[in-house]
């Protein structure tokens, strides 16, 4: 330590002004993100990764749960003071890092102990398994209705006894705001803070809630915060400069604001929606600037773009979502635009805002890809069917639509800060995650995050009735077919989830059970906490719910009275998705908990997912089955559904990587700018 | 993306705040290349170059620690329209000039970048020396220093006196040399320049005329460098491993500042023309030298080396040396070997794979076809070298060589191979179509395998032949006698036809006697018989068959006096033309010869090599059908049957027509003689002439035969059809053999 004296003071004054992790973070301790191996490593990573798997993790971390569970009876008759007492000796030695594996066990039991007399859960022996998974930094396959919120706090609690921060990261503010007061008196009993972070927090309040051990946060918020984070620091990022600046200038800059400290540990929930469905979607820090000429453009190209015709002046490319101009297009584009002027001058900007005008017009539809609300365009999530209020397209593509729909067209705003969720979470030192559906995925998650996947049982036997496919020629058989399905199920008196992929969908569905007098809920993703309530309703009688893929994901479907005995919930998908996780999804929300449940998918040709990848066969398929109007269940038909999904896989997957390796390439190339 | 050019980028606002410049020391300079402005970006310091357009130094040349990289921007388009960089452009302009090192941001260096990026360039090099060990460059010192101080002494060599100089001393060189084109080209012969004793020699030789060389490339790039003003500098000298061979070598590219291509062109051929210069100095002494004295011996190795190995390796434009440089400077296309490669995949992209707008190299059409010509002249040149550099290297060191060899063929031939199946299987421009692009791929290498291994061709030898007679036989008198008459010379004579008739005058007389002599014999006989006396006419009756015989002993002389053919053919007697009247003895000389036209056969003559070939296939060979046919005679072909080979070598040839000498093609050997270089094998081939014309082999527009005795003939050998893989093995390890 320094001796004392005025200037040992003085810098200790410095140092003790911002909390540790500033510094940690600072210094560059979290963890960098490392590139993507590439040639020979990336072959040799691949092999790692498919090595992984043999590993029998499932039984081991069975085994050291069951280990676990055996320690019950050393906490079970401790005085609550005892037990706060230990757990205060246990925080010391997970401090300080002297801990053995031993000490992880025995932890989990002490929490596990704590939970049970606290939130008055004791976590099962396959949620203790989870969690000693997620401490692994694997990401843990639990399916739904299983606990995972409760799996969470067992490796939260530890981390936070190691006194770095450690987040655990849900899709929304409810989730995060309901988990966090719900296990907040886990945590206080074991000597921990916990804050939760949601987004209309002021700033002050975000920096206490980072500031607690424990925080629960949503992506975007962390994230969002992350950038803000790198905005006040500026460009000067390290300890001297920080050090300096506070010596010279008296403050400590950028430093003094910074809300997290460090990205250490962070787990996350329904990992694959995140660091997948997510990944590439980038949180863009930006602010508006006025530019009316731009503006007018928008509007010019809609005009112009009217002139055009398909076929003759630009061709539509369904699958790659692209529009093509054909050489009379470009040649009418140069007429059209002549008086125009300005802007228009140049053949590579105009044919850039007419492509965007008729992107926008033949490609994104009103209540398919947005909706307006309160004259402006809000996006729908194209994979959950959920509103994304904050989200803009890029590239002018949200100022075409909004030309088109000949509402207000706000300029384009000017990007100050910009990471993709996919980078974000590869800057924590320790990651982990938990879902209901990661198998599927766990190449990628080990290619991109390495994180291996496990896959742990559920704690009753899962009586799940799986039905296949049906699948029919055309849509309007199929929406016939899911009418007549729903109707014999709620004769029956079985609940009826329906999931459909938009929320145009959903209200075509809505429009057809209301024609046949059939009551319905219908959710189309707005307001969670009001989903939540309306899909906990899901499992009474009768019911009949539509909704959009996710909606009121994270909440269980509790059954009503008598629903178990004749069959329990009944879960219809109306399409099927671009990753079979995600029908997986929606399938996992009946049969939970050793509840009974079936679930089946109606699909037809005229689908999106055969169309945009197996546009050919497809086509096939409709010439031979388009003319007869009824269902077509075979296994040739039920194979292309199956095939295209995987193709669409493997698309996304590839494309996400190549994302993350254009964002490697401009770190290598723009290194005088710093690195993002 | 829909568009060629997307405007805007999303990683815009990374670089938009910056305030960058191009870095003090680096010079630009403008040059043009087929009337389109570039610039040269050159850091001295390092001797990086980077070439921009106008519309990139236009965007480049505005950054100026002052203004930000937006600014600039927004400048930019407004100036240059549709030309101007789009923001993607710029970024990667930014990115490229950051790690080449030519520009400075306003912000403390990004020094572990910079590290790891120097580091990455030491790995490359080191990964290069291993991949190409059989061209490696060593730099041993810097000659700037050294040019300086002599470049006053000899920039007069790169002016309008030193130009009229060499031309004199070339054409003083070519003056004395007129005279003795015979004496250099006998010289070349005797000496056999690459044998092992002139080897040493004439190494030395070239590292003679190699330093000159590389110092006329030196003081080139130095003069002009210091009379345009760009300095040209040459700070790199040493030693390259040319096949393990050391030569020097000097690194001149700061040549590439240049403005003008002529200069830039000079200093490529700075190196030949010294050597060139040289050579014509060493023709003068090597007239007025006696032979065999060591000068004369050095004066023709400097020749050869300035003359041969010049125009062979530096001037060749298909190889990567000084002839390769001259022609990209010459047609203005920078790069040329890159870039035209590039255009090949371009073009593969875009038409075999059909990716959408694949970014072409070229923009201009003529530049196109130089591209595409030089890749494929290039590529195929290439491969030969490389596959005969290495299968000398794996002979000429068999242990060493070997793995030397097969390190290369990994580097030359595995890398690519996986790079490309690493580019096809994961590279994201192949998006879209990566299954059609698998699919030509797959179609292409299943064509290629069918091709060289799987489809049978069929395989020929072609051989000179020689057709002569099957039988010739030789026509004798049986009896004595006068020659009466006889037929001439080359008539046309058929089987029991006359040739000749004779005439003894004691035949005659002879049969008489004979006659009249068994006619009493009889008489005495029948008298005897009647007598009874048996016992008598017993010894009668022995007697009369012994006069019989005399008789028929004379008849025959008789009929023998009548001399016939024993076959068809044409008759040729070299003696009876003067001889009329005369006496031939019987069992004398021969009196002439009947060539048997239609049993000619046909000898082909054909090399060891050759004959292994043909006689290995399918048992021996021998009744397997040739094609036959007539040089000069292209209407006339038919077929044979080999019926006969001759199983040892010869060296001597049944007629001169068949060596080189004489018109034909097989080589005779140095020492005269008339004898082969190398042993020859004869195949013995029966042609089948029914198939031509009325099927007497006779030609109906003059009744004479096509095929005559002696006629050369040229023999088409069918193998039976194998694989090219079968055929080329066997030709690898042949070579191999020779070695």
């Amino acid at each position: 330590m320094m001796s004392p004296g005025q200037e040992g003071q003085e810098s200790q004054g410095v140092l003790a002004e911002l909390p540790s992790g500033t510094w940690a973070a600072l210094a560059g301790a979290t963890g960098r993100d490392k590139q993507l191996p590439r040639g020979l490593d990336a072959a040799f990573d691949y092999v790692v990764g498919l090595a992984k798997r043999l590993v029998p993790r499932q039984r081991i971390l069975l085994k050291r749960a069951a280990a676990v569970a055996a320690m019950d009876k050393d906490f079970r008759d401790l005085s609550d003071s005892k037990l706060r007492e230990q757990a205060q000796d246990m925080r010391a030695i997970f401090r300080r890092g002297r801990d053995k594996p031993q000490d992880m066990l025995r932890a989990f039991a002490l929490v596990r102990e704590v939970c049970s007399r606290t939130v008055g859960l004791r976590p099962f022996v396959v949620q203790v398994a989870g969690g000693l998974g997620l401490a692994d930094g694997c990401c843990v396959e639990m399916a739904t209705g299983e606990g995972k919120t409760l799996t969470a706090t067992l490796p939260a609690t530890v981390f936070g006894w190691r006194g770095r921060s450690c987040h655990i990261v849900t899709v929304n503010d409810y989730l995060s705001q309901r988990d966090a007061e719900m296990m907040s008196v886990v945590y206080r009993f074991c000597g921990l803070s916990c804050g939760f972070v949601t987004g209309l927090m002021p700033h002050h309040q975000r920096r206490a809630a980072y500031l607690a051990d424990i925080t629960y946060t949503t992506n975007k918020e962390v994230c969002a915060d992350y950038l803000r984070d790198q905005l006040a620091l500026g460009r000067l990022r390290n300890v001297p400069t920080t050090i300096l600046n506070r010596m010279v200038e008296g403050s400590t800059g950028g430093a003094g604001r910074l809300l997290l400290r460090g990205l250490e540990m962070a787990i996350v929930d329904e990992a694959d929606s995140i660091l997948i469905d997510e990944a590439v979607t980038p949180l863009i820090i930006s602010g508006s600037m006025p530019n009316t000429e731009q503006v007018e453009a928008f509007q010019q190209a809609v005009q112009v773009a009217k002139q055009l015709t398909l076929g003759e002046h630009f061709r539509v490319n369904q699958r790659y979502r692209e529009v093509d101009f054909t050489p009379a297009g470009q040649q009418k584009i140069e007429e059209l635009a002549k008086p125009l002027g300005g802007i228009w001058a140049g053949a590579r900007r105009r044919e850039e805002l007419v492509n965007q005008a008729l992107v926008a017009r033949e490609l994104y539809h009103k209540e398919k890809q947005y909706v307006i609300q309160e004259d402006k365009i809000v996006i729908v999530d194209e994979f959950t069917g959920r509103l994304m209020p904050d989200r803009t397209w890029r590239d002018g593509l949200h100022q075409a639509v909004e030309a088109k729909e000949e509402i207000t067209v706000n300029p384009p705003k000017d990007t100050f800060a910009r990471i993709s969720f996919q980078r974000f979470f590869r800057l924590y030192r320790k990651l982990a995650g938990m879902t209901g559906t990661a198998f599927e995925a766990r190449q990628e998650l080990w290619q991109i995050y390495h994180m291996p996947v496990v896959v742990i049982p559920t704690n009753r036997p899962c009586v799940r009735q799986g039905l296949l496919d049906r699948v029919f020629a055309t849509d309007a058989s199929k929406w016939q077919a899911v009418v007549e399905e729903i109707q014999a199920m709620h004769k029956l008196g079985r609940p009826v989830l329906v999931g459909t992929r938009s929320v145009r969908a959903s209200e075509h569905l809505s429009e057809l059970l209301t024609q046949r007098g059939l009551p319905h809920q219908v959710l189309n993703a707005v307001r969670h906490k009001e989903e939540a309530q309306i899909v906990a309703q899901a499992g009474q009688p009768a019911a009949i719910t539509v909704a959009t893929n996710m909606a009121g994901r994270g909440t269980d479907i509790k059954l009503g009275k008598g629903v178990a005995e004749i069959g329990g919930l009944h879960v219809i998908a109306t399409e099927r998705h671009e990753a079979g996780r995600i029908d997986r999804q929606l399938f996992g929300r009946c049969a939970r908990q050793g509840d009974p449940g079936s679930a089946q998918a109606f699909v037809s040709i005229g689908d999106e997912l055969p169309g945009r990848y197996a546009p050919v066969i497809a086509g096939h398929f409709r010439r031979r089955y388009g003319h007869k109007d009824a269902e077509i269940t075979r296994r040739s038909t039920r194979w292309l559904f199956d095939m295209t999904q995987n193709r669409a896989t493997r698309f996304a997957l590839r494309q996400r990587k190549s994302v993350l390796q254009t964002d490697n390439w401009l770190d290598e190339f723009l290194g005088f700018a710093g690195k993002d | 993306m829909p568009v060629d050019r997307p405007t805007f980028s999303e990683s815009w606002y990374r670089v938009v705040e910056l305030r960058p410049r191009v870095r003090n020391s680096v010079q630009i300079h403008r040059q043009h290349y087929r009337d389109q402005t570039w610039y040269v970006i050159q850091d001295p310091a390092n001797n990086q170059f980077y070439r921009l357009n106008a519309a990139g130094y236009h965007f480049v040349g505005m950054l100026d620690g002052r203004r930000t990289v937006g600014e600039v921007w927004q400048a930019c388009n407004q100036t240059l329209g549709d030309e101007a960089p789009t923001q993607g452009e710029a970024i990667q302009l930014l990115g490229q000039l950051y790690v080449s090192n030519l520009i400075q941001a306003d912000l403390p260096p990004d020094t572990e970048g910079m590290f790891n990026r120097y580091r990455k360039r030491k790995t490359r090099e080191v990964q290069g020396y291993l991949m190409n060990l059989l061209f490696i460059r060593i730099p041993i010192l810097d000659p700037d220093a050294f040019l300086n101080r002599w470049i006053r002494a000899v920039s007069w060599v790169f002016s309008p006196i030193g130009a009229i100089l060499w031309v004199a001393m070339l054409g003083v060189g070519i003056y004395f040399l007129a005279g003795r084109w015979g004496d250099l080209w006998a010289e070349g012969q005797a000496r056999e320049i690459l044998s092992p004793d002139n080897l040493l020699f004439l190494y030395f030789s070239s590292w003679l005329i190699k330093l000159f060389h590389e110092f006329g490339h030196a003081f080139a790039c130095k003069r002009f460098g210091v009379k345009t003003g760009s300095g040209g500098e040459v700070h790199t000298m040493g030693i390259m491993f040319l096949v393990f061979t050391p030569l020097p070598y000097v690194d001149a590219t700061s040549a590439w500042a240049f403005g003008s291509k002529w200069r830039r062109a000079m200093v490529g051929m700075a190196g030949m023309l010294v050597e060139m210069f040289f050579a014509a100095i060493a023709a003068i002494a090597w007239t007025q030298t006696p032979s065999g004295t060591p000068l004369h011996g050095l004066c023709f190795n400097i020749m050869f080396i300035a003359g041969v190995s010049t125009i062979i390796f530096n001037g060749n434009p298909l190889l990567r040396y000084d002839g390769y440089y001259i022609l990209s400077d010459l047609l203005e296309i920078p790069n040329l070997w890159q870039r035209s490669r590039e255009y090949l995949y371009y073009l593969v992209k875009k038409y075999a794979w059909g990716v959408r707008r694949p970014r072409s190299p070229s923009q201009l059409a003529t530049e196109k076809i130089w591209l595409s010509v030089f890749a494929v002249a290039s590529t195929i040149y290439r491969f030969i070298i490389y596959v005969a550099i290495l299968l000398f290297v794996a002979s000429a060191l068999p242990v060493v060589g070997m793995v030397l060899a097969i390190a290369a063929g990994i580097a030359g031939l595995v890398v690519p191979v996986v790079k490309f199946l690493h580019y096809l299987l994961l590279n994201s421009e192949l998006f879209r179509v990566r299954t059609r692009a698998m699919l030509t791929t797959a179609a292409t290498l299943v064509a290629l395998v069918l091709t060289v291994g799987v489809f049978s061709f069929p395989e020929h030898i072609k051989a000179d032949g020689l057709s002569r007679a099957d039988q010739q036989p030789l026509v004798y008198s049986h009896t004595d006698g006068f020659l009466e008459s006889y037929l001439p010379s080359f008539a046309r004579v058929w089987t029991g036809q006359t040739l000749l008739q004779l005439s003894n005058p004691l035949l005659e007389p002879e049969r008489e006697n004979a006659k009249l002599e068994i006619l009493r014999l009889k008489s005495q006989h029948d008298q005897q018989i009647g007598q009874n006396h048996t016992a008598e006419a017993d010894q009668t009756e022995d007697l009369l068959k012994a006069a019989q015989a005399h008789l028929d002993y004379v008849n025959e002389q008789i009929d023998r006096l009548e001399v016939t053919s024993s076959c068809n053919g044409i008759w040729y007697t070299p003696k009876l033309d003067y001889q009329q009247g005369a006496f031939l003895k019987a069992g004398g000389d021969p009196i002439g010869i009947v060539v048997d036209l239609d049993n000619l056969l046909v000898e082909a003559f054909v090399t060891q090599d050759e004959a292994a070939r043909i006689f290995s296939q399918a048992g021996s060979g021998i009744g397997e059908w040739v094609d036959l046919a007539l040089p000069g005679r292209p209407d006339i072909t038919f077929r044979g049957q080999i019926i006969d080979k001759v199983p040892a070598g010869q060296r001597q040839l049944p007629s001169a027509a068949l060596s080189t000498a004489g018109g034909g093609q097989i080589p005779l050997s140095k020492e005269g003689k008339g004898e082969t270089a190398a042993p020859v094998f004869t195949v013995v081939i029966k042609p089948d002439l029914s198939a031509l014309e009325n099927g007497k082999g006779v030609s109906p527009l003059n009744g004479q035969p096509v095929l005559r005795s002696k006629q050369r003939v040229a023999v088409r050998f069918n193998l039976p059809a194998r694989p090219l893989a079968v055929r080329w093995y066997r030709a690898i390890l042949q070579l191999l053999q020779k070695f």
